[in-house]
This record gives structure tokens, sequence and C-alpha cells, in this order.
């Protein structure tokens, strides 16, 4: 096939024109083989430019493109549309950048002219070698997957899910709900939480738009904001993987307590009647609250911040919750003494602190305390501890109740890996900014709403929910075009001997291996392009297009040369 | 008669003077030669380029570590050199270089060929204890009086195409007296006459002695003939090709170095040929065992198929074998049979169509019947 | 791990004898169905490693041939890297070649799950060309050099191989620092226990003996490995040096077609990319006046040994194959020992080990990075 290559030089006015000798350029360039013209021109962006450039290609026939001005992540895709506008297809250019590669950094002219020469040089070896490649797109999916059944995801769903997105809603157990179910009330108000979620649940499941996989988990999460692959696998085992395209995810796999076990000196799991806030919970719940040998207690000791120390940080939500029990055990067990062990009071809502000295003045007690520790005393708990003043103290009570600091769920590890997500120091998903972005996370279209995110109370959640849906609405439109890399690796299936080496050096989860024939093959529209795999592929059966070896090869040759 | 040009010098030392002479006067860029590449006296295929470098060629030296023409067609291969080189191959080497072009696989563009009536080479492996080295008086000796020096490749010694057709330049070596003295250049082409046409250098006209040539084509007719029938004794069907090829370790290095064989991957290196679990499954139901890796003799016998047309007999593969086996004289029999068959020599001629793809309606009509 | 105790057996006629009674043994109580083991060729002038099923064929075998001729691991590729098939297979293999069958594992090219490697305490093999001359004087002398477990005339790698008793695979025939009339099978997996036990032998016997023996050879052996390579060192280091090791190399890659582990279809330095065009090599050509052709012979066994040098198991028989007679083996057998060091890794010892090449570490070879400080 003849080629004819034009390549024009752009003075950038002045800026290269300053610092090169453009005409002794285009005389060094004429020589070349298959350059059919070399021209200047004034400032090749500009509307003129580019109209300009658009004739020339098309009166010279042109079959290659060069120009030679200013960076391609200036001008690259200017450029590259004149090529559309004029038929010629924009991967047979090459833009040679010498601007801010030379002109800009060169003092002397002389240097800057011989260097300018051996960087079109470079870009005429190289565009020679490149092929027609055909740009991709493919209609983003509105869809989106929410990780998590409890009422982060929950509010989140409801949002989002309309006639025109689906959403999944994946729950790991076989209810919706989270730990909301175990709550017999809110604290602050003090309503039903069984109201609060049997609502929201009656909600979803009365939503045709919400499909509800309850006993899955997440498998794989393959692909990028617009399109992901999902594979949701049953926790039962026994069905095949459920398939499905998404466009976003909400990972809202929520938080689980810290175990007490870790801090021997509160004695769960060890003495009898030490339970941890969740405990509690479900006692009052099935509205049985009572000791080890089936008696009422008499006396009960709310410790707080436990694990705040191995942690870190304060939970923030243990000291309203101990309100709240407070609130339940003085409506059922009226007679009941309550005693708080903190060590700092949180209570910062506008709400809040009313609710505070609402259950104060029901006889509970609040002691400001250091070093607890709990032990057996006959058939009561001997609670020791150091008052704010230093001085050793004990009390005696019938049950000690713990608040544990808050802490990412355990699958939290494994959700991170599959979505490709990070986790911060504490083990809390990562957001994007702590202060600007706590919704987003480092992978576009991935984002995180609940306690999954860091220890937060309900009203928190739902506003964390509703942004991530908020953000959703917003960037995700039904009908958006999402053009997936041109540039993308190919596998030779014949020189491919299924080693699979690239295959654990792709980051992007873009490479699936063929066990029938036993070669690698990329998924076209999930590659970035990044060449990881061709760097690994030790014989060569991986390359990338548009930067294939050839292509590299002989723009280095030339500017070597 | 043809034009030739001539040097009053040693053979040797003439072939170099006279490329000094083509590189001083740009008329070459490049000469092609075996040279000695290092102090030790190893020798290898060079490109040069500085005449200097020249005193350290020996372009008529009885060894061939590769075949040269299948060099020459990796150097033409992505296109070819803008300005001329000249190239020095034996006959063999030529003729591979030939069917290699039949095949798409070079160009003969700005490319000259010096070639020379072939007394044959020693197996590469005497190169690594010097007894090339020290029989050179003895080899040329025996070259100058027209005979066959002894422990040459088997078919060199039975080699009957000696001499290089389709040549730029042709120095007549074999039954050649006057080789301490002079160096005569055959200019066999019009390519060859225009590069020298106006060098400061003497030219005459000569005949090539055919009546000589002839004589010493009998002297290897006779020796192909005791080799052929040693080894025919020996290719009695099944079992005696797997008594030839049974210490075969499938090392593909046959291949590799062939000239003709010129795929980028193997037929039989490919996918292709793998055996699946099942192929082994039945093999074992019907013969009770397999070798491991299988395939052997099908290799062998499908190399054969692919390139018996083109074999030139160079003898490459025999010497590149780790476990010996008489490789290049069973395909110089085979290649030989087929192309007898169509009256084909391979590499003979350039415009010559290989006869296995070119289609001629009246042709076997006998195997119809 | 292998086992603190081992199964014997009394040699009755011969070792090799002994080895194929116990597995047509073990054919017959359906063990297992078919066996790879080494047969000498119709021509006896060489062994092939051969699939059996029939156990009649399996008198003609040898288990511890004179010479590698393929290299084992790659008669196990060959028959398993489609996939494990229907038959249960035992595989004789000396140490080497079990280990490089492990290390193809791990990239996909054999598949282990219903192969038991076998393996025996490998006196070495001759080298080819030396076999090749005269077979029937070599068998002999084999035989000799196995009997006084002497080793001088075997190939180079093989003198100073410290690995020669290694055991990864599945069973190890033991006859060092055991009576003669004897032979210990030591498990080294519950495949290989499951074998032993399956073939009612009871494991009784301690392997302190054995264990002993191989250690004082072993280390006698590692110290002459130490000294060969650091004299090699001096010989090859520096890059003229090196080119003058390759320079008759006439680029046909035997070595690297017979390598077991390299696996790769198309090898980088068969492919196009090492293909260019007249002007390049003419140019190239002037730099220096001449250029040899093909050039980047050099190239060639430098990357050669970056791709692989993790993996490489020092069989030997790169060397074999080698026309022109250049010491490959002993040249990359010294590099692979300490580019396998530099990850405390030793090639085919563990099939759960990833090769450090493909092992992302985030804390690793920091002594690196500190020379750029």
């Amino acid at each position: 096939m003849e080629r004819k290559i034009g390549v024009y030089l752009c003075e950038c006015g002045p800026n290269i024109s300053e610092k090169v000798d453009l005409d002794r350029v285009k005389k060094e360039i004429s020589s070349i083989d298959d350059v059919a013209v070399v021209e200047k021109f004034k400032l090749l962006c500009s509307a003129d430019g580019k109209k300009y450039l658009e004739e020339q290609i098309k009166n010279h026939n042109l079959t290659h493109l060069v120009i030679a001005a200013c960076s391609p992540k200036e001008h690259e895709i200017t450029f590259m549309e004149v090529c559309e506008n004029a038929d010629l297809n924009p991967y047979l250019f090459q833009l040679a950048n010498i601007r801010e590669q030379c002109a800009w950094i060169t003092a002397d002219k002389e240097e800057a002219t011989k260097k300018a020469i051996r960087i079109v040089k470079a870009a005429v070896g190289r565009v020679k070698y490149h092929s027609s490649l055909e740009k991709k797109e493919i209609e983003s999916i509105p869809d989106v997957l929410v990780i998590g059944g409890g009422i982060a995801g929950i509010e989140a769903s409801l949002q989002l899910a309309s006639s025109k997105r689906k959403v999944f809603l994946v729950e790991k157990t076989s209810e919706l709900g989270g730990l909301i179910k175990n709550f017999e009330k809110t604290f602050g108000d003090m309503k039903s939480a069984t109201e609060l979620i049997d609502n929201k649940i009656q909600n979803i499941n009365t939503n045709e738009n919400i499909k509800v996989l309850t006993n899955c988990e997440v498998g794989e999460v393959i692909g990028f904001f617009g399109n992901f692959e999902i594979k949701i696998k049953t926790t039962t085992g026994e069905n095949e993987p459920i398939e499905f395209n998404v466009g976003a995810i909400v990972v809202a796999t929520g938080s689980q307590l810290f175990n007490p076990e870790k801090t021997p000196q509160f004695g769960y799991s060890k003495l009898d009647n030490v339970f941890t806030s969740l405990e509690f919970e479900k006692m009052n719940l099935t509205k049985n609250i009572t000791l080890k040998n089936g008696k009422t207690p008499t006396s009960v000791a709310f410790i707080h911040c436990v694990g705040r120390e191995e942690k870190g940080y304060c939970s923030g939500i243990c000291c309203l919750y101990s309100l709240k029990y407070a609130s339940y055990l003085k409506e059922k067990l009226p007679k009941v003494k309550i005693i708080n062990l903190y060590s700092d009071l949180c209570i910062p809502g506008k709400k809040d602190e009313k609710f505070f000295n609402e259950v104060k003045s029901k006889n509970v007690d609040f002691i400001r305390s250091s070093d607890v520790e709990v032990e057996k005393n006959k058939n009561q708990l001997k609670i020791n501890f150091k008052n704010k003043e230093g001085k050793k103290n004990s009390i005696l009570v019938d049950m000690v109740v713990l608040a544990p600091a808050i802490e990412p769920t355990i699958d939290a590890v494994k959700i991170a890996e599959i979505t490709g997500i990070s986790q911060d120091k504490e083990g809390f998903f990562a957001e994007e900014h702590e202060k600007l972005n706590p919704i987003s996370t480092s992978t576009e279209g991935i984002y995180i709403a609940g306690c999954a995110q860091g220890p937060k109370n309900i009203s928190e959640t739902i506003i964390q929910s509703e942004a991530a849906a908020g953000k959703i609405l917003s960037s995700l439109i039904p009908g958006k075009k999402i053009k997936p890399e041109v540039k993308t690796s190919v596998i030779s299936e014949s020189l491919c001997i299924g080693c699979k080496t690239c295959l654990t050096v792709c980051s992007y989860g873009a490479i699936t291996f063929d066990e029938t024939k036993k070669i690698s093959v990329v998924n076209e529209v999930i590659c970035r392009g990044c060449g990881n795999c061709v760097a690994a592929c030790p014989s060569g059966a991986a390359s990338i297009k548009h930067f294939k070896f050839n292509q590299i090869y002989q723009e280095l040759l030339e500017a070597v040369k | 008669m043809t034009k030739t040009v001539v040097i009053n010098e040693n053979t040797h030392k003439g072939i170099i003077e006279f490329f000094k002479l083509l590189l001083k006067k740009e008329k070459v860029r490049g000469v092609f030669s075996l040279k000695k590449i290092n102090k030790d006296g190893d020798i290898a295929y060079s490109l040069i380029t500085d005449p200097d470098e020249l005193n350290e060629a020996v372009p008529f030296y009885p060894l061939m570590p590769v075949n040269a023409g299948k060099l020459l067609s990796r150097f033409t291969l992505k296109g070819s050199s803008k300005k001329p080189v000249i190239a020095v191959l034996k006959p063999c080497e030529l003729r591979g270089f030939v069917e290699l072009l039949k095949r798409q696989q070079g160009s003969l563009e700005n490319l000259y060929i010096v070639s020379f009536t072939c007394g044959g080479v020693y197996p590469s492996k005497l190169s690594l204890d010097g007894t090339i080295e020290k029989n050179m008086n003895s080899y040329w000796n025996e070259i100058k009086k027209g005979q066959i020096p002894n422990d040459l490749r088997p078919v060199c010694t039975s080699c009957t195409e000696f001499f290089p057709y389709t040549a730029d330049f042709i120095v007549d070596l074999i039954d050649n007296k006057e080789m301490d003295k002079k160096l005569e250049i055959f200019l066999n082409s019009k390519k060859g006459e225009e590069l020298t046409k106006d060098l400061d250098i003497k030219s005459l006209e000569n005949k090539i002695d055919q009546q000589k040539l002839d004589k010493y084509l009998k002297k290897r007719e006779t020796e192909k003939e005791k080799i052929f029938s040693e080894i025919n004794k020996k290719l009695n069907g099944i079992d005696g090709l797997v008594d030839i090829f049974g210490r075969c370790i499938g090392c593909h290095g046959c291949s590799k170095v062939c000239p003709v064989c010129y795929c980028t991957l193997c037929e039989f290196d490919s996918a292709n040929s793998e055996y699946e679990p099942s192929n082994y499954d039945s093999e074992l139901k019907r013969r009770g065992g397999i070798r491991a890796p299988p395939g052997i003799l099908y290799y062998h016998l499908g190399r054969m198929t692919h390139i018996g047309i083109s074999c030139v007999a160079c003898g490459s593969c025999e010497d590149v074998c780790p476990v010996d086996i008489p490789v290049a004289v069973i395909f110089k029999k085979v290649g030989e049979s087929v192309q007898n068959m169509f009256d084909y020599v391979a590499g003979k001629d350039v415009e010559e169509e290989i006869p296995l793809v070119t289609f001629k309606q009246e042709e076997f009509v006998e195997i119809e019947e | 791990m292998i086992e603190n105790k081992a199964a014997a057996i009394t040699i009755k006629s011969s070792m090799k004898n002994t080895i194929i009674e116990l597995l047509e043994k073990a054919i017959n109580k359906e063990i297992f169905d078919a066996v790879i083991i080494p047969m000498e060729t119709p021509a006896k002038d060489s062994f092939v490693y051969v699939l059996v099923k029939d156990k009649n064929l399996l008198k003609d075998s040898n288990p511890l041939p004179p010479v590698m001729f393929v290299q084992g691991a790659k008669a196990v590729s060959s028959i398993t890297r489609l996939g494990e098939g229907n038959l249960k297979i035992a595989a004789i293999l000396r140490p080497c070649e079990i280990r490089a069958a492990i290390e193809l594992a791990k990239v996909g090219q054999t598949n282990l799950d219903n192969i038991t490697l076998i393996s025996m305490d490998c006196p070495g093999v001759l080298p080819y060309p030396d076999f090749l001359s005269d077979p029937k004087k070599y068998k002999k002398l084999f035989e000799e050099a196995v009997e006084k477990w002497d080793n001088k005339l075997m190939r180079p790698v093989c003198q100073i191989c410290n690995h020669s008793s290694m055991v990864s695979g599945d069973i190890h025939f033991a006859t060092l620092g055991i009576n003669k009339d004897k032979m210990y099978l030591i498990p080294n997996s519950s495949k290989g226990k499951n074998l032993i036990e399956k073939l009612e032998l009871p494991l009784k016997e301690n392997i302190e003996s054995w264990q002993k023996k191989v250690k004082e050879i072993s280390e006698k052996r590692h110290g002459k490995r130490k000294k060969t390579h650091k004299d090699l060192k001096t010989k090859i280091g520096g890059i003229d040096n090196f080119v003058d090791t390759f320079s008759n190399c006439i680029n046909c890659h035997n070595c690297m077609r017979v390598c077991p582990v390299c696996f790769c279809r198309l090898c980088y330095f068969d492919s196009d990319k090492v293909k260019h065009n007249s002007e390049d090599y003419l140019d190239r050509a002037e730099t220096k006046g001449s250029l040899r052709f093909l050039p980047d012979t050099s190239l060639f066994h430098i990357g050669r040994m970056s791709h692989m040098s993790l993996s490489c198991v020092s069989c030997g028989s790169c060397e074999d194959a080698c026309p022109m007679a250049i010491p490959v083996a002993q040249v990359f057998s010294m590099i692979a020992d300490e580019t396998q060091e530099l990850f405390n890794y030793v090639s085919g010892r563990d099939l759960k080990e990833p090769i450090p090449l493909v092992a992302y570490k985030e804390e690793e070879l920091r002594d690196m990075e500190d020379a750029h400080d």
C-alpha cells in the first residue's frame, strides 16, 4: 500500500517558532521516504488551522498524518477529530510534542532544532506502522447493585429504583433489615424500630424495580463505571451463580461489634451475666431481660467505651443507645438500679442532650471512671474502677452490659478485594475524601454508605445513602454512552500457551482463561490498555493495539539514530 | 564466452581485494561473508561495511555454520537495503535462498550474489577442536586436483548440484590449477556486469570448463550412489524408520536450521499437533503403550511432505542433530525423488514455480488410471 | 513433608527388576492404570519415555537409564497439559525431572492431579554424545558407576548436583546408605502414602541411615559446586568473556527447545520482534565496521536466562543438545543458583510455592532500592 504521510509543523504562534528553526525541520523531514508534504502553519489548533488540515488531508489524499506541535494532552483529541472529519482514521495520526518537550525547555535554538528534527522523525517512523482502529461505544447500564440489606442498603435502593433503573439488592443472610431488626426502639425519639424497619422492608418488597437476593454473596465484580459485570453466588451453595450487569455499585455492608473477649478485664464470655449491647437489645426485644439463673436483675451496669483504647476511635452512638437501654429498663423493670460507667460522654445532636437529661432525671447514675474491671462476687458481679479523682472504688451489680466499639464487618476484606476499593487503617472502606467526598471511593462508580464507611447512627446512615443515590442519579443517566478503551490488549490464540502469567498481573480482571482451549482471552470492553500483560508475557503472544512492538521500536530507532 | 574480471593474486586474497574495491568505490554498502570473528579464529557469517574488517574475511572457507540463504532471507525479509550489498554464498545456500524467494521470504533487489563451484564443507563439530584448520592445506590441494576431500558432510561428498546457476558472480574453484596465482570471476548476469562496469579491474572473456566439471560430477555421482544404497538398506518400511528416528528427541533443530523451513510457528509445534487426553486413551487401548511426547515419525514425515520438494541437500539439519541421525541423507534422498517426479531441481531457477503449488491439468495421468 | 518411616522391599535380582515388579503389581491391583517409564529404543541406541498400559510391555523398560534423552517433565507435560484424562498414572523420573514437572504445573503446563511422581536416588546421567559414540560400552560403564556411586563420567552439572536425592514428588526409592539387598519406599505426600498402603507394604523402616548418607553426599557436592561456580564466574564474567563463551553459537535454539521449563509455544527470540530490516542491520554494521549475522546471540541467551532462570532445575539437557559443545548448562545452572537464592527459592521444591517472578510482595528486595539513594 502506498503511503502518503503529511507532516504539519505548528508555529504555535510563536511558542515553537521562536525556539525551533521550523524551515530547517521542514527541509529535513521532506527528504524522508513516504513523506508527501511538509508545511508550517501559524496555529493548527485554531478554527482556521483545523480547516486547513482537513483540506490538506483531502487534497493530498494523505494516508497518514503527523502533526508537530504541543503535548498530546492538549490537542490529541482535537486533531483526531480533524482526521475523522476528513475521513482519515484518527489512529493513523501521531502528534509529535515539540513544544513542552522541546521548545519550552531547550535554551539553545540549534539544540532545540536538532531535537525537534529527531522528535518529528521518530513520529514519522512510528506512524508508518499504525493501523486503523475502530472506536467503540456502548450504552451504559443504568441499573445498580446494592450490597447489604440493612437500613443503608434499603434506603439507597428505595431512592434509586425506578422504571428506568433496576436495583439488585444483595443480602447475605436470609432476611433484610440488618441490625435494626434487633431493636425494639430507636434512641432519642424512642419510637418503634420494628415499625420503622418493617415499613421499609414492605416498601422494598412491593417495589417491582428492586430485585432482592437474600442468602446471596457477591462473588465477582469486574468492569468499570457504566458497565460492571457481576457474579452472585448463593450462600447455600446449591444453585448456579447469578450474573447480571450494572452501571454502579453501593457498598452498604454495615458493621459488627468489637469482640470484648479481646478485653478480658470485662469478663465477657468468662463470667455469667456479662452481655454486649446487641445481646441486650435482643433480650429486650423478646421481653426477656433475665439473668442466667432465670431471675430478673435488680441492678444493671452499662460499661461504655469497651475497646475504644484498642481501636483508637469513639464510635459515637454507644452513649446514646445506653440512654435508650436505661429507658427500656425503667419501662420494663422500674425498680432496677442503673449505673453508667463511662470515660467520656458523647451526646452531640440537637435533640440528644434533652434525651440525656430526661434519662438522667429518672435516677440513672453516670460515673466517670477508668481502669474498669469486672469480677465474680458470689451471685453478683463486682465492678472495680477508679473514679475521676483516681480513687479506687467498686460496685456490685447483677448484670453488666458492655458497649463495644463499632468495627467493619468481617466480610469487609473480601468485599474490598472483590470490588477493588480500598480499606482505611481501621478496616472501614476508604472514602475518596474525608471531608469533601465521604461517599465516593477511589473506584469510579462504586459508592459507600452506612457503617461500612464508619460508625454512625440511623439518620446519618439515611443521609449518606441518599447522597450516594443522588450521585448515581445524576451521573448514571439512562441512555448515557460510554466509550471503552480502543487501545486494548490482544492475545494471539495460536501463540498463547496458557501459563496465565498475564492473568496474575491484570489489575482490571480483563483477562479470563478458556479452559477448553487452554488460552487466555482479553475482554475488550473491560481492558484499560495498561500493558501489564504485554510486559509479562514471556513469548510475546500479547500485544496492545496502537502500541505494537514495531510501532514503538521504529519510533525509538528514529529517535536515537 | 562469458565476461570475466581478473585479479592476479591468490584466489583467496584476490576476492578480498575485489570486495575492498567495491566498498571503497561505494559500489556496495556491505559485504556478506564468512569471517574470523575473534582472536580464537572462530568463524561466522558477517555483514562487513569497513574495508579493513575484510582482512578477516574467509569467503570460501569450507564451513557452513548456518545456511546463508536463510540469513539473506532474514536480511531482506522486511525490505531490501537502499544501497547494494554483495554476498558470498555456497551453491546450496543460494538455491535455498531462491526457494525462499519463491515463497516471498526475501528479495534480490540491491543484492548481488557471489558463488563458486563448491568442493563441500566439513561438519561444524570439526571446527571445535581445530580439525578444519589443520586440514586446510590438504582440503585445497584435493580441490585443486579435482578430488573429493575426506571427512566432509556426507551430502557434500555426494552433491551433484555444485554449480551456482543463478549467481551474479561465479568463481570456479574445482579442479582449478591456477587458484594460487589468479582470481577469475565470471560475470554470470547483466546485473553483475553492471556492477563491475567502471571498476579499475582487468576484464577478460572466458568459458567455464564444462568437461572438467562433468568429470567431477561423475565422481560425486559415484559417491551419491554409495550413500543412497547404504541408507536404502536402513529405510525399509516403518520398522526401518523407527530404527533410524527412534532416538530422535523431538528438538526440531533440523527444522530450525533448514533454509526452506520458514514458518514462524511450525505446524508441528502448534496446538494442532497436541494430543488430547482422549487421544492417549485411544492409543493405549489400541497398542498398550505410546511414546511421550508422541509424534516423532509424524513430524519427520510431515516435514518431508512440506519441504521435500524444495530440499537443497545442504546438510545443516544433520549438523545440528544432537543425536546424530542421518537426517540430511534421508531428506536428500526423499527430496530428490520428489523433485525428479517433476523434473525439478530446487533453487535452480528463480522463475520456475514450485511444482506442488502449480496446477497443471495434464499431469500424472497415469496415477488416475 | 517426608514421612519418617518408609517401606522396605527386598531386591532379588536387580533394582531395575524390583521396581518393574512393583509397578506390575500396582497395575494388577488397579492402583494405577498406566506408567510413564523409560524404555530402550528398538535399535538399542537410546531410551525414550513411554506411557505404558499393557504391563507386558514393562519388561523392556528401564527406570534408571544411563542417559536423559528427553527431560521427563516434557513427557508428563505432553500427556497432561490439556487435562488430566481418566487414567491414574505413575511416573518414574529423575529428581530434577520431577522438579521441572512441578515448576510446569505452576504455569499450567502439566496437570499433576492424576499423576503419582516417583523418584529415586540419582547417580546422574552420561552426556549423550559420549553414550552415542559406543552405547554398549557406556551402558556397562554406567552400571559400574552406579555400583560405586561414582559420577566422574556424568554430565558436568550432574557431577556437582546437590539435589540428587531431593524428594519433591510423591514417593522416593531410596538406595543410599542402606543394605544392598534392600530398597526403601519413602512417601512424601498422602498420594504416596496411599500407594504404599494399597501395595500392602508396612511403613516401619527408619530412614535415618539414608538421610545421613544423603546429607554427606550433598555437603560434599555443595562444596564442589561452590568452587566450580566461582571458577566459572571468573571465566565467563564480563561482557567480553560472555560473548566469547557463546562465540560458536549458531542460534539453532536447541537448548531452549529441549529445556523442560521453556514452555512458550513461540519463543520471543523466534518471533517477529527479533526480525529487523536490512537498513537497521547495515546501520548497526557501520557502527563497528562489521556485524556478525545473525546478531544478538548473547541477547538470546541472557533473555532466555531472565525468563526461565528462576525455574531452572540444572538438569543439563541444554548442554547435551548443543551441536557446538558450548557449556550452556554449566553457565545457566550457575546463574540459576544465584537468582533463586535471591528469593530463597528452590525451583520445584513445592507445588504451593509460587514462582517469585509472578508473586507480588510489597516488602521485597529493599537492598536493591537503596542503591539509588
